[in-house]
């Protein structure tokens, strides 16, 4: 019998040794984030991709299917993603971690009042706040949280490679600064309202939308208005995300001196966006390379 | 005059409790109007003239719709419309209660219990505003009346265990009241209970980044004749394809086949089948109908599309219709506002009689309050 029980318990041992944390997350950033601190021990899918525009994801059942056996599942929060709740719910799991990772961070453009006239505003908020880099610590604190509550007897490995990641990503935001300073002030136009964090870290100075308002389409006369502010101002550059529509922006452009600018805002939007760093890397270069 | 004071008073309850109950608990309430300008050239075919009626301009239909969770595991829906008849009386009906238990249970177990439209065929759970054309296609019609098939029942869904592959398999048991109105018979006070049943087992496949497919057979089965006890069976088979390159285009492919069995021992008027000899007979009727379409989305704010359906009677393989329509859609700001424009031709034909009639229609709807994601 004690022969049985211990084949029966030596069988069992790959299998605890193997055993993964499950996570899925909407963002691809979050799962790189989730693949660093994780690394062997957890199994990361996304669900939007790098370009895809996350505020607008129709409720499939895929998504639900990768859901149904994860064990975290890691969002922005703030009402970015408002089809969220739909794939959660119809995931049927019961047992799933729900990790809001914007718990901590300083919100930006909390708006006072809420309705459809200002546009798709998100009421807690202006949810990019991955943008900037200095937010990574406390979403890395949280998934390092979540993914201890699920494997505590890794802890000491998650903790390692989160400060490990963060090392390295403090050296490249000093790095990024560093080569972005003599830029400080400069004036831009986004299409949309995605690069907040991003401009109050760099000391860039955000001038208008190509959108009217949060989510609008870009309208004739809002356009001709942006190009008198380009002339106007000198704007050097217009940042569009790739999943919209440029030509409202070259429009801009070919009436102005500005460049348009496709700069992703998660892994994946562009070839060179392989991960988060590298991702940053692409927007910083590009933007040094369009501004000075 | 009870249920009209009840709906009033369920509406004010509702505008209150958002107007001074403004905390996370408050339900989300959408409403949802929808209003049309339709003229067509039938009016006056039996007269052997063939000319455009009036334009008119009417109300349609008015859903407000309530949701909320109830607790951890589960949420409750509901849906009160206000539907117009013939533009100048409106009155108010329960289109949808239902609290759905969706996380807790066993066997991935999904609950549902109320009043609800049932996951019969894809366009069966859709609502009229999240359709892309004006009319409803005529085997749903036909077969199921204009609520299509909506009852009282309780359903219970499961996830099949097919690999990476989302495979749905949903039972309900219904009251059996919907078939009714699809078949004229009202009137069951003086008939035994019915109950009826219907199953669906749906999957979804993923077939490239930018584009899915979904496929499902559906079943429903109950009693037709309270009177008789006789039995009617559908079978549906539907499906879904959707190419989505990025967030300006869409390709949406749909269509939906169904087919009716069922022994009957009058028509749709009442009439008694009889044998040559003229003796009451019982007929086995076996018809069906199916639709089809086609709709593209552009620039975001634009739709266009085409659809044709054909249709037997649910009683009589001698009575079909065809319709061909074709419908532009434009949405100027997201989807809160809504412009449908239709052209559609149909054609029946019962025991070789054939009229064609021809029908445009412009369509505005709009959304208040929270819009969420849709399904695929």
């Amino acid at each position: 019998m004690k022969k049985i029980l211990a084949v029966l318990a030596m069988m069992t041992l790959p299998i605890v040794a193997h055993a993964t944390v499950r996570v899925v997350t909407t963002l691809p950033d979050l799962a790189d984030f989730a693949r660093q601190i994780g690394g062997d021990k957890v199994t990361v899918d996304h669900i939007v991709r790098g370009d895809q525009n996350p505020h607008f994801v129709e409720v499939k059942p895929s998504y639900m299917m990768k859901l149904k056996s994860a064990d975290v599942f890691l969002m922005i929060g703030m009402e970015l993603e408002m089809w969220a709740p739909q794939i959660i719910d119809g995931s049927r799991n019961a047992r799933l971690d729900v990790v809001n990772l914007s718990k901590s961070i300083h919100k930006l453009e909390v708006p006072d009042k809420v309705d459809a006239s200002q546009g798709d505003v998100h009421r807690y908020g202006n949810p990019h706040y991955w943008l900037d880099p200095r937010n990574i610590r406390a979403i890395v604190n949280e998934i390092v949280a979540s993914l201890i509550k699920s494997s505590p007897a890794d802890e000491q490995f998650f903790r390692t490679n989160a400060e490990a990641f963060l090392k390295k990503l403090d050296t490249k935001i000093t790095e990024w600064e560093d080569a972005m300073r003599p830029l400080k002030g400069a004036k831009l136009i986004t299409f949309h309202k995605s690069w907040s964090y991003f401009a109050a870290w760099l000391g860039l100075d955000v001038v208008d939308q190509v959108e009217p308002k949060p989510g609008i389409q870009p309208s004739p006369g809002h356009t001709a208005q942006l190009i008198q502010k380009v002339r106007a101002g000198n704007i050097k550059a217009i940042v569009v995300e790739p999943f919209y529509d440029a030509s409202a922006p070259q429009q801009i452009a070919r009436s102005t001196s500005a460049t348009v600018l496709r700069l992703p805002t998660s892994v994946g939007g562009v070839d060179e966006a392989r991960d988060y760093i590298s991702m940053m890397d692409y927007n910083i270069r590009t933007l040094v390379e369009a501004l000075k | 005059m009870l249920r009209h004071a009840i709906c009033a008073g369920a509406l004010l309850a509702l505008v209150f409790v958002s107007g001074n109950a403004q905390t996370s608990l408050n339900p989300d309430i959408s409403v949802i109007p929808r209003f049309i300008i339709d003229s067509h050239d039938g009016e006056r075919l039996a007269d052997g003239v063939r000319e455009f009626s009036r334009p008119d301009f009417r109300f349609q239909e008015l859903e407000l719709v309530v949701s909320s969770y109830l607790n951890p595991f589960s949420r409750a829906d509901v849906v009160l419309a206000m539907h117009s008849h013939n533009g100048d009386h409106v009155d108010f009906s329960l289109e949808e209660a239902y609290a759905t238990v969706f996380r807790g249970l066993p066997l991935d177990l999904n609950v549902r219990l109320g009043k609800y439209r049932v996951d019969f065929g894809k366009i069966n759970m859709m609502h009229p505003h999240q359709w892309a054309f004006v009319t409803q296609p005529l085997s749903q019609e036909r077969f199921f009346g204009d609520e299509g098939l909506n009852d009282l029942g309780l359903s219970v869904s499961t996830l099949l265990p097919t690999g990476n592959i989302y495979t749905k398999l949903t039972f309900d048991l219904l009251r059996g009241t919907s078939i009714g109105e699809a078949t004229g018979i009202e009137d069951t006070t003086e008939a035994k209970p019915t109950y009826a049943t219907s199953g669906r087992v749906m999957s979804f496949f993923t077939l490239t980044d930018y584009s899915d497919l979904e496929t499902g057979i559906s079943m429903y089965t109950g009693i037709h004749d309270p009177y008789n006890r006789d039995r009617f069976w559908y079978w549906n088979f539907d499906f879904k394809y959707k190419y989505k390159p990025d967030m300006y285009t869409s390709l949406t492919l749909q269509g939906e086949y169904l087919f009716n069995t069922r022994k009957g021992r009058q028509d749709r008027e009442f009439n008694q089948f009889v044998d040559d000899a003229g003796n009451p007979e019982r007929r086995s009727i076996k018809t069906s109908g199916m639709y089809i379409f086609a709709d593209y989305q552009f620039l975001k704010t634009y739709s266009v599309g085409a659809r044709f359906d054909w249709s037997q009677s649910p009683y009589d393989d001698d009575d079909k219709a065809r319709a061909i329509a074709v419908f532009f859609g434009y949405y100027p700001v997201e989807e809160t506002l809504g412009l449908r424009l239709q052209y559609q031709n149909t054609r029946t034909d019962i025991a070789g009689v054939s009229q064609s009639v021809n029908s445009i229609a412009l369509q505005v709807l709009f959304s208040l309050g929270p819009h969420k994601a849709h399904p695929f």
